[in-house]
């Protein structure tokens, strides 16, 4: 069990403040909504988090220890990633980009690459080749191969934003279903957010504006504000509907 | 399995075409006397001269496959090619000194060392220029590639037109600049050999890495890797390569382009099969086209690089176009 913290997270890029002193602490288990309007920094913040962008300053901990001073490999197999936009640069086999997930970590489970590829509906698709996929295939295979390892903590930008409603909610639940994992997940559909998480997080302007529960935070009126919008909560028999209509201020 | 097998039979099948071809055209029989240990004049001939020459041609060959590959795995773009960071412009520099520059030194040895030393200053160079300008991504090393090979070009044709005079000719410069395989001696041959060894065991240990980088960089960070530091490696890695490959076959157009290209569509893209398949394409490709360099219009002989980019342009084209229908 391996909780993440940002502490005091300064990202400055080409004069912009992408982050803000932004502190955060996750986990060591459960599930993570964040949410917040365009170029909030939420992005920004998983990047980070993972260990793809340098703060400008500021630490970020992993479970009792410093993210810098993990080697790569510790960081590799302890926090997935699951990107926004994967397009692989060469044609590679489904089977292939498990393999590549799975060799990141140097103390892999026996039998994890068959139980991975099982899990995720992939056994027939094998030899298939990458262009050859569609969306919902595409986004199995990338759980797979980032699930692979089965790391403690999993950080996902907004994997499903592309796919159609069946699809996105199967990878949502796919990301949420293990109760013994850090799952923090960048999603857009709010409903989907106070739906299937267990905290929300709303980020504005590279800091934490609100951090709650989903049942508490979802009467919280700083939400609509972020957004600029007002919304409408309807609850419905398995969670909410957030209809969002603009504000005349 | 198959593929593996018929690549090797092909390989062997037009290295002993080209021990047979050339303006004297000899059998295979000819050739199994000459190995068996046969003296006379055909056999030395072949022993001596041909078959050094061949297979220095498929080693330039092997190199230039491996060159090609690992810059098109680095740069994650199928146009890359083993000249790209300077290498070739270093390389002629270094060439057109040791061809137009009285020396003591003889230029048999003088030629593959400066042309070695060129092309890796120049890639050197490079590295160093996007690493001041604070640019060492992908994007960064071809700018600076493009300005240094722009620099290095204008320079030999300086040094071309100051050197030259009636008793040096700019003619050998211009066919040493279109490629070509220059006939070793026997130790010089094993000398090429251990190098290309070498350069395929070199690069088969970036082979795992250059599959994760071409997930993407951030991917490639995400599953462990010290991208920027793995670039700097593979880019020094390659760039011996191709230094090497230069230095005994000259500029071979074309072939590290297309050789990782021609592989892929056999093996796959990953690169532990792939590097060894580009190898053996690049070999069988400089070795026919050394042979028809050689044999095609007697007694002269066609620059090599002219050959590979005349047939292999349109060959090259037919293969994308036929891949592409399909």
């Amino acid at each position: 069990m391996t909780g993440i913290a940002a502490n005091n997270l300064l990202v400055r890029r080409n004069g912009a403040t992408l982050l803000d002193g932004l502190s955060l602490s996750l986990g060591p288990t459960g599930s993570v909504a964040i949410i917040g309007p365009n170029g909030a920094g939420k992005s920004t913040l998983l990047k980070v988090l993972t260990g793809i962008d340098k703060p400008s300053a500021g630490t970020v901990r992993v479970g009792d220890r410093d993210l810098a001073s993990l080697s790569n490999t510790q960081r590799a197999s302890t926090i997935g990633y699951l990107p926004q936009y994967f397009e692989p640069h060469w044609d590679l086999s489904v089977a292939e980009l498990v393999r590549l997930g799975a060799d990141r970590s140097d103390r892999l489970a026996a039998g994890a690459i068959e139980a991975a590829t099982e899990k995720f509906e992939l056994t027939a698709l094998g030899r298939r080749r990458w262009s050859t996929l569609s969306g919902g295939e595409r986004a199995r295979v990338l759980l797979a191969a980032v699930l692979v390892v089965d790391p403690p903590v999993l950080l996902a930008d907004e994997p499903a934003a592309s796919l159609d409603i069946r699809h996105r909610l199967d990878v949502i639940r796919a990301l949420t279903r293990r109760p013994d994992r850090l799952s923090v997940v960048v999603v857009h559909d709010l409903d989907l957010a106070f739906t299937f998480f267990e905290r929300v997080v709303v980020i504005d302007r590279g800091k934490v504006v609100a951090d709650g529960p989903a049942k508490s935070l979802i009467d919280d009126r700083r939400i609509d504000e972020v957004f600029s919008v007002r919304f409408d909560r309807l609850k419905t028999p398995d969670g909410w509907l957030l209809r969002a209509s603009t504000t005349n201020s | 399995m198959r593929v593996w097998a018929l690549l090797i039979l092909v390989l062997l099948l037009s290295i002993v075409i080209g021990a047979a071809a050339g303006h004297d055209w000899m059998s295979p029989a000819d050739l199994l006397r000459a190995l068996a240990g046969d003296t006379d004049l055909r056999s030395r001939l072949l022993i001596d001269w041909r078959l050094p020459r061949v297979l220095a041609a498929a080693f330039v060959g092997a190199l230039l496959g491996l060159g090609g590959t690992v810059f098109q795995g680095v740069f994650r773009n199928p146009l890359a090619e083993p000249y790209l960071l300077g290498s070739a412009g270093g390389a002629a520099l270094g060439a057109t000194v040791a061809l137009l520059v009285p020396l003591t030194a003889p230029q048999s040895l003088v030629l593959p060392v400066l042309a070695f030393a060129g092309a890796w200053a120049a890639t050197m160079l490079v590295i160093g220029i996007s690493r001041v300008a604070g640019a060492v991504d992908a994007a960064g090393m071809l700018l600076a590639g493009v300005a240094v090979a722009a620099v290095l070009g204008a320079l030999r044709s300086f040094l071309m037109l100051a050197l030259s005079d009636e008793t040096v000719s700019l003619q050998i410069v211009l066919s040493w600049v279109l490629g070509g395989v220059q006939t070793p001696t026997w130790p010089i041959l094993c000398l090429l050999a251990a190098i290309s060894a070498a350069c395929l065991a070199l690069t088969l240990m970036l082979a795992k890495r250059l599959d994760v980088l071409g997930l993407g960089e951030t991917m490639a960070i995400a599953f462990g890797l010290n991208v920027n530091r793995f670039i700097a490696f593979a880019v020094l890695a390659g760039s011996v390569v191709v230094a090497a490959a230069v230095a005994f076959g000259g500029l071979v157009a074309f072939v590290g382009l297309a050789s990782p290209h021609i592989a892929r569509w056999l093996v796959g893209p990953l690169h532990r099969p792939l590097l060894p398949a580009s190898a053996l394409v690049g070999a069988i490709v400089v070795t026919v086209a050394d042979t028809i360099a050689r044999s095609a219009l007697p007694p002269a002989e066609i620059p090599l690089g002219l050959v590979t980019a005349v047939a292999g342009g349109p060959f090259f084209i037919l293969l994308l176009a036929r891949r592409l229908r399909t």
